[in-house]
């Protein structure tokens, strides 16, 4: 029982901290999402720092790490509410390596954590909601490889994405398969979404694919458990930065002749907001240490950790924007794009009902962080 | 950062485990899973028990006695006692006035009184709240004359409770009225068998008789019994509601009731409905996270480093899921959580419920009782103050 950070641990956290106060500042970030919100820049800086390969082995050139150390980069990039879906890398990156054949995880992964190729999770479709095993994406057999045919929403950064991994049924049961934006067939629509990133209605029609599991449905689930511990951890890091921003406007705002920070029932609130940051951090660290437990004590941390952070970002964005008074529903001031950024982060795998109901019907006779 | 227990952790919680299996009484456990009334006797068992075993005091250092125990042996420990069904241990003692004893008593306070608590022998009270100093404790008005050898004390103290089993108290008095309120107060123990000592019962809207107020009408109190200096009495008291911050929150009894309250849910058919299974499955995310909580506090005290400063959660959240998973029971009897029948409320009963399951004549009783937990030890509201503080300066 060990809720320390390594020195190495550290030492990242510190270099991407760095990295988010000195090269990723409020107005750099305006700029970037006023260009579309996908900035190749940015990147390949955060590929420079090596975290494009966190999940990726040494061999195939990436650093090789695992979850505590991804969910240490998250908070620190949710701090800095950056754009760019590093998560979508760590994803790549795992199934990739977890499942692809040889050839495959030589020409991808070694781009990868290099940053030259950006590989993202195209998993949503319009009827699913938020459900995995709904899929009506299909995949056939083409001589010695396949081709894929269906649409796919919300992809991040789509439009800019070198390739996709893409779930589609095969003889009726859901396959994974990458596919190349560049291959004929592919269109890609892009547009920015509320909390001012980037992603694409990819359309798919009988394009080239390759097979990267055939049983694809349990590896797809863990891609999201990952997907879903980035985001738990990106959002602690979102409500800390949310929270501090609200507790130094309370300190300095004055009303009635006294900072508004004096008044209790505004300090009850911000008591109610640490608690949810705290309970949030917990089960943030909760979903990172699960990641690697056997499949179905992953996805029942996974959904039990989303559904606490669902309900802790509702609360300290909503909170946050309410304590700062007016200024708090501008677009000048920066707390309303941390609200939106929460708000986006409790829509992305899965949504607080959505994980409440995964709860509910995993529920066993006992229930703890062992059990 | 690692969520697994060492292998010797393990073995320790296993040994643990073991023990209690062979020595917890089945009649005390069987109370305890199905919320019955526990005797006095019940109570004094298990502490004895303990005690003979040298676990009374189980977060003791070893130089008095105790196993000397790291923060996550005690966890284990609380964890292990709580799911088997062992009653809570009567905090009074061994949790809340040894420490102080240890660490602001004399020698001869040290062999005078460690050992009673730490065998069970002898029953101890809480004298703090007073009528008019609830949230404001500083403010207490029971006042210790100091009359050559003797303190001469006078006043009332109340929501003493079990005081009626009590055989000494610890009390806050007022023995200076000069500076600020909390730089007069002194920590004194009391013989409740001393003439002058009145205990009254109050009874509680559930009908239990659980606290009581204590009078003080010129109890001659020998000067031996002062803790530490006088006037330092509120120093020791803080020292006191610092120690064992985790348990307060009581993560590992609200594990115990979550299996109580899906065992209720499904025998009355209220698991089938999805509505209330979400309620449950909210419960199950709160204790989760409150077992997180925990651990990292536990964490961080064993690892040498500043423990977490979220006491303060702790105390609101475990309070909150106690009065939750206590809501949720009832409301899963339905109708049946309300005939009040007090006799089917102890074991051994064999009168025919309405109905015809006893296990529920509890819920509502325990419902209503469980208001308590966000009113003492702080009230909740007195609580987010604090943790306001810590954020917002």
């Amino acid at each position: 029982m060990d809720f320390n950070f390594s020195d190495d641990q550290q030492q990242l956290r510190d270099a991407v901290a760095k990295w988010v106060e000195k090269g990723y500042g409020f107005e750099r970030r305006r700029q970037i999402e006023a260009a579309g919100g996908f900035s190749r820049e940015a990147w390949d800086e955060l590929a420079e720092l090596g975290l494009g390969g966190l999940y990726i082995p040494e061999d195939e050139g990436g650093l090789g790490m695992g979850a505590t150390e991804g969910m240490v980069v998250m908070e620190e990039l949710g701090r800095g509410i950056v754009l760019e879906p590093l998560a979508q890398s760590f994803i790549a990156g795992a199934v990739i390596a977890g499942h692809a054949d040889q050839d495959t995880k030589d020409s991808w992964l070694p781009r990868i954590a290099g940053g030259q190729a950006l590989v993202v999770l195209a998993h949503q479709e319009r009827k699913a909601r938020y459900r995995l095993d709904v899929c009506e994406a299909t995949a056939a057999k083409a001589g010695t490889g396949w081709t894929v045919t269906g649409s796919k929403g919300l992809v991040p950064a789509g439009d800019e994405a070198d390739a996709f991994i893409v779930p589609a049924k095969a003889d009726g049961k859901i396959a994974l398969f990458l596919v190349e934006r560049a291959s004929d067939g592919v269109q890609a629509r892009g547009y920015g979404t509320q909390d001012g990133s980037r992603a694409a209605e990819v359309v798919i029609d009988k394009a080239a694919a390759s097979l990267i599991a055939s049983d694809g449905l349990p590896v797809l689930e863990h891609a999201v458990d990952i997907g879903i511990a980035a985001s738990c951890a990106e959002a602690v890091g979102v409500m800390d930065k949310t929270l501090a921003i609200t507790v130094e406007y309370m300190n300095t705002r004055k009303q009635f002749g006294v900072a508004i920070a004096s008044f209790q029932a505004l300090r009850h609130r911000v008591a109610d907001m640490k608690m949810q940051l705290e309970l949030a951090r917990s089960m943030s660290y909760y979903a990172s240490l699960k990641l690697n437990a056997p499949a179905a004590e992953r996805r029942q941390a996974a959904a039990r950790a989303k559904y606490q952070l669902g309900v802790s970002m509702r609360f300290v964005g909503q909170q946050a924007v309410q304590l700062h008074g007016g200024i708090g529903v501008t677009d000048e001031y920066i707390v309303s794009h941390y609200f939106k950024k929460l708000t986006q982060l409790e829509m992305t795998f899965g949504d607080t009902l959505h994980h409440l109901g995964e709860v509910s019907s995993r529920m066993q006779e006992s229930a703890g962080v062992f059990a | 950062m690692d969520l697994s227990f060492t292998p010797e952790e393990q073995k320790f919680r296993e040994d643990i485990r073991a023990w209690v299996k062979e020595n917890l009484p089945p009649e005390i456990s069987h109370k305890v899973h199905n919320a019955l009334e526990l005797t006095r006797d019940d109570m004094q068992r298990w502490a004895k028990i303990l005690g003979k075993k040298g676990w009374l005091g189980y977060g003791w250092p070893k130089e008095f006695g105790g196993p000397g125990w790291t923060a996550i042996e005690k966890h284990l420990f609380e964890e292990e006692t709580a799911l088997a069904g062992a009653p809570r241990i009567v905090p009074f003692g061994p949790v809340m006035v040894a420490p102080v004893i240890q660490a602001f008593g004399n020698a001869e306070q040290h062999k005078r009184f460690l050992p009673g608590i730490a065998s069970g022998e002898v029953w101890w009270s809480q004298g703090y709240s007073e009528p008019g100093s609830g949230s404001d404790l500083a403010s207490i008005k029971t006042k210790a004359e100091r009359k050559g050898d003797k303190y001469i004390v006078n006043g009332q103290k109340t929501w003493t409770t079990l005081g009626q089993y009590g055989e000494w108290i610890f009390c806050l008095v007022r023995t200076s009225s000069e500076g600020k309120p909390q730089t007069g107060i002194s920590f004194l123990l009391i013989d409740m068998k001393s003439p002058g000592v009145t205990v009254r019962p109050i009874k509680l809207l559930d009908g239990s008789h659980e606290v009581n107020e204590v009078w003080f009408d010129n109890v001659e109190v020998p000067a031996e019994n002062l803790i530490g200096e006088e006037n330092k009495g509120w120093t020791y008291a803080k020292h006191l509601l610092s120690h064992e911050r985790t348990n307060i929150a009581d993560v590992n009894r609200a594990k115990r009731e979550l299996e109580r309250l899906k065992r209720i849910a499904k025998r009355e058919g209220a698991w089938d409905d999805m509505r209330f299974r979400d309620e449950i499955a909210k419960l199950e995310v709160d204790v989760v996270a409150l077992e997180m909580l925990v651990l990292r506090v536990l964490s961080a005290s064993s690892s040498g480093k500043n423990p977490l400063d979220i006491a303060g959660l702790l105390k609101i959240k475990g309070s909150e899921i106690q009065q939750r998973y206590s809501e949720l029971m009832m409301l899963a009897g339905g109708a049946y959580s309300l005939p009040l029948i007090r006799e089917a409320m102890a074991a051994g009963w064999q009168g025919n419920f309405p109905g015809g399951h006893p296990e529920l004549a509890p819920l509502a009783s325990t419902y209503f009782n469980m208001r308590k937990t966000t009113i003492y030890g702080g009230s909740n509201e007195v609580q987010r103050n604090i943790v306001a503080q810590t954020v917002l300066g």
